[in-house]
Parts: structure tokens; C-alpha cells; sequence
């Protein structure tokens, strides 16, 4: 169980990044999602005791984030977005390493990694300098710490990004088969509602939503999103696409009018909750 | 004194030592260009004290080409910590484990100190080969350079901390580098310089432990006040770098 009270991170005299988060999380996978500079990043750092927090607290499995420190950081694993491995080092002793700081013995490390990479089909690449891998191959290093630590916690901030379809399949199938509990954020809707049994939308450093897919959706029954470039009825308007939520009853009307119609799914949440003008 | 020998005890020399053969042995075996420039200045020095000086500085070019080459290699490190921790977020996925500032510190430091040991193996073939070493000099040499390695390495990562941004961090280090190894007397009998100038230069831990590398092979006479002055800037750089590291930011 992960509980998060009054959280803020103030970076400058009038800048928060985190502007007062209360979230108490209790399932196996949780996903974050919302615009670049709503606070992920800065949210899952303090989480996994990278950065402290301005006011507020939290607690990872009953372990204050402050003040036992040293049991969270035993707990929990953490793979930084933007990480890249060390380019003259192989995965299999990135990961080696990684475990090693991790309290595992050198032979069950060795052990570990070479499961973990298995997993996730690097086994052909796990001896060669990380400098010769493709960015996702290189992604998919730090994936592997995180499988390969078995933490009860595992903090993954955007751990997809950049890898092609069949990459990113590897490391969700990596997910799902983990005991661990997990919090990821990323920037694909089709991601968070592949794996998510709950889901986080966080705005401008404040969390505006949170609850299960079908929760969080719930308002949107029995509607369907219309949208069409230059439109000129809508709810939200992104650019220069105009995107209005309408009855099923309307669909008609709407498609006279030119517009497209979708299914609702986790892009409307993020639509509709995760944009403001501010972010 | 008990809080540093605790912090001694605790180390985790099993990811330290770890750290420091894949970090260290790994640059030499799959990035030798790397071994070669950090060769290259002090070997040309070496040739050119020769050289100009007909062979007669050959021993101080000698001992000077000792402590460049860790002090160098130390000062580089300053690039590597702050690309650490800054561009490749290596820093950010250590903190959440059970090592401690002082066990990736002290990695990092190793490292530096096994990429070196081509250099000073090299060094110390042509020290004796010139007949500079004695015997009762072996354990200061190693002490020195040990201070060498711990306060230089210790400034790269104040450096490392101090920098927001990683684009200046390479022509930073490479301008320290060079002030820090050739200008204090490290190619050169340090008596060339007025005793003022040798205590301002004194600021950089590499020309105390330079003038008692000279005292100590009996090139010139010790300044023991040099012992103290690189003792105290071992230790101030050591707390330095540990303040600057952030960990926890």
C-alpha cells in the first residue's frame, strides 16, 4: 500500500511541481498519466527517494519515505525515465551491477540477470557494450533490473518509451507476470489500459483522477467522441481538431456534420482531465 | 573518528569493487583510445623535460608523469559524475538501493584508480629502469598517491554537483586538468618557483603531494608542511565531495 498525503515539491519561490497529492494506492499496477510537466517524473522520484518533498508524506508499505528511508530503498526498485546504460558496459553486467547494489549475492545476480534478459529476448546482445544497442535494446536493459530485483515495489517512469511494438509487448507481458506491485507512467492510453487495474491522472502537479479504467470512465457511458479538424462544436478543442462527446442518439447528426466518430477509451480521460491551459 | 570508522565498516566493498573492475577495467579493454589520451600528455612531457633539459629532469618528469596521470584521470571523473548524473540518470537508480553516497563515491574512485594502473604500471617500469625508486621509498609513494586519488576525485565530484547543466562539464575538466597536473611542479624540481607562488599553487592537493613525491626520492628537500597541507585538503575535499554528491536531491 502506497500513502501519499498533502505531497508538494516547490522548486522556486512560485513554481510547484507538485502542488498537494493525496492518493492512497493499493493495487498490483497503477499507471500515471498526463502532459509533459503535470508531475509524474517528480512524483515517482520522490516516491523512490531520489528527491525530497517540500511538504506533506508518504508511506511505501507502511515505511515513511523520510524517515525510514534506508527500509523503502530496501522495498522498492526505481528505473529513472531518460536512464541509459553505461555505453562501454553489457547488459548482463549493467544489470549484475545493479542487482549487486541491490544486496544480491554475485552468483544469484548473475543468475537473475541472465533470466531477466532472457525474458525480454536479449539474450543474444546481453554480452556485447550497451553502446553497440538500439535505443529500445537499451530501454529494455533497465527493464530487466527491475524484473530481475523481485522488489515488492517497482517505480517504472516511462519504461516504453521508444521501444517498437514487439518490444513493448515483451515488457508488458514482463509486467504482468511480476508479483511485484507496480507504478508506471507513461504517455500510451493503449499501455495503461493494458495493464493498469488502476490509473492516476495527474494535471498541472495535481492528481484530478483516480480510480479503475472502468470507474474513471464511467461518466462516459453510452457516449461515443466526435471529432473533426476545424470543427466548430466542441468540448475541447486540441490544436486545430475539434473533439465533442455525444450521445449514441447523435451519432447521425454528427457524422452528417463531418465528424469522426470513436469509441471512448483512455484518451478521452486524458482529454478531458489530463489538458489545461496551464500544463 | 567513531562516525568515519563507521562509515569505513559499513562500505559495501562487494558493489564498490564491483564498480570500480567493470568501470575502470572495461574502459581500458573496450575503449584503449581512452588509455591513450590519458597516456599521451604526460609521456609528452616526459619527452620534452628530456629533451630540453638533456636528461637531466628525466626523474622529475618521471614522478610528475606518476601524479598526472591519477590526477588527471580524477579530474575526468568530474565529466563522468555529473553525465551520471545528469544525462544517463546512472546516479538516480543507485540512490533507491541499499549503497550509500560514500559506496558510489568510493566505486567511481576506484575506478579512476584501475583505469590509471596501465600508467603508473609503466611509470614505475621506467622509474626503475632510471633507478629513482628506493625501497624505503615504495609506501609514502603510495600513500601520496592515494591522497592524490581521494582529494582529486573528491573535487570532481564537488564539480560534478555544482554543474546544472552537462554541456560545459567536458571543457571545464579539460581546462582543470591541465591547470591542475602541468602548471604546479609536477614536471619540474618545485625550488624553480618563489615559495609564494608554490603556496598559492598549493591549492590544488597535486603540487603538495608533487613537492613530497620530490622529497621523498631525494630529488629535493621535504617541506613538511606539505604533509599537512595535502592531509588537510584530503580530508576538506573528502567532506567537500560528499556534501555535493546529491544524493537525495
Amino acid at each position: 500500500m502506497i500513502e501519499i498525503e498533502g505531497l508538494k515539491k516547490r522548486y522556486s519561490r512560485n513554481f510547484y511541481a507538485l502542488k498537494g497529492i493525496d492518493l492512497n494506492i493499493d493495487r498490483r499496477v497503477t499507471t500515471i498519466i498526463g502532459r509533459n510537466g503535470a508531475g509524474k517524473t517528480t512524483l515517482i522520484r520522490i516516491l523512490s527517494t531520489q528527491l525530497s518533498p517540500s511538504e506533506g508524506r508518504a508511506t511505501i508499505e507502511g515505511y515513511d519515505i523520510m524517515k525510514d528511508t534506508r527500509k523503502v530503498r530496501e522495498i522498492i526498485s526505481s528505473i529513472p525515465q531518460e536512464a541509459q546504460p553505461i555505453g562501454i558496459l553489457s547488459p548482463m553486467e549493467q544489470v549484475k551491477l545493479y542487482l549487486i547494489a541491490k544486496g544480491f549475492s554475485a552468483q544469484q545476480a548473475s543468475k537473475a540477470a541472465r533470466e531477466a534478459l532472457e525474458e525480454l529476448d536479449m539474450d543474444n546482445f546481453r554480452n556485447s557494450p550497451s553502446d553497440t544497442l538500439s535505443g529500445g535494446m537499451k530501454r529494455k536493459v533497465f527493464v530487466a533490473m527491475a524484473l530481475a530485483s523481485n522488489s515488492e515495489v517497482i517505480f517504472l517512469d516511462e519504461p516504453t518509451t521508444g521501444l517498437d511494438p514487439l518490444s513493448r509487448m515483451e515488457v508488458w507481458s514482463a509486467v504482468k507476470r511480476l508479483k511485484s506491485k507496480v507504478i508506471l507512467t507513461t504517455h500510451y492510453m493503449e499501455e495503461a489500459q493494458e495493464l493498469s487495474d488502476t490509473v492516476c491522472v495527474m494535471d498541472s502537479g495535481k492528481a484530478v483522477s483516480y480510480g479503475t479504467i472502468q470507474e474513471l470512465l464511467k461518466s462516459y457511458e453510452n457516449m461515443m467522441r466526435a471529432e473533426k479538424m476545424g470543427g466548430t462544436v466542441y468540448d475541447i478543442m486540441v490544436g486545430n481538431i475539434a473533439i465533442k462527446y455525444i450521445g449514441k442518439s447523435d451519432v447521425d447528426k454528427f457524422l452528417q456534420m463531418g465528424y469522426d466518430i470513436k469509441n471512448i477509451n483512455l484518451d478521452d480521460l486524458f482529454l478531458s482531465k489530463g489538458v489545461s491551459l496551464e500544463s | 573518528m567513531t562516525y568515519s570508522f563507521q562509515r569505513v565498516y559499513r562500505l559495501n566493498l562487494k558493489y564498490i569493487s564491483y564498480f570500480a573492475w567493470y568501470y575502470g577495467f572495461y574502459i581500458i579493454k573496450r575503449g584503449p583510445s581512452y588509455l591513450i589520451a590519458s597516456l599521451s600528455l604526460p609521456l609528452t612531457l616526459l619527452f620534452m623535460v628530456t629533451i630540453l633539459s638533456h636528461g637531466a629532469l628525466i626523474s622529475y618528469a618521471l614522478i610528475g608523469g606518476f601524479v598526472s596521470i591519477i590526477a588527471s584521470n580524477c579530474i575526468n571523473g568530474a565529466a563522468d559524475a555529473a553525465f551520471f548524473r545528469l544525462q544517463i540518470k546512472i546516479q538516480d537508480l543507485f540512490v533507491p538501493t541499499r549503497i550509500t553516497p560514500d559506496d558510489y563515491m568510493m566505486g567511481l574512485t576506484l575506478s579512476y584508480l584501475v583505469f590509471s594502473l596501465p600508467g603508473i604500471i609503466l611509470y614505475a617500469i621506467l622509474g626503475i629502469y632510471f633507478k629513482i625508486f628506493t625501497f624505503g621509498s615504495i609506501l609514502p609513494i603510495i600513500l601520496i598517491l592515494i591522497a592524490v586519488t581521494v582529494s582529486v576525485s573528491n573535487i570532481a565530484f564537488i564539480i560534478a554537483g555544482v554543474l546544472k547543466h552537462i554541456r560545459n562539464v567536458w571543457g571545464i575538466t579539460a581546462v582543470l586538468s591541465i591547470v591542475m597536473t602541468v602548471l604546479p611542479p609536477t614536471f619540474y624540481p618545485y625550488t624553480f618557483l618563489p615559495k609564494w607562488i608554490l603556496y598559492i599553487l598549493s591549492i590544488s592537493p597535486v603540487t603538495p603531494a608533487a613537492v613530497l613525491l620530490q622529497g621523498v626520492l631525494g630529488l629535493e628537500p621535504i617541506i613538511w608542511d606539505m604533509v599537512y597541507i595535502l592531509i588537510l585538503e584530503t580530508l576538506a575535499f573528502l567532506f567537500l565531495g560528499r556534501k555535493f554528491i546529491r544524493w537525495r536531491e
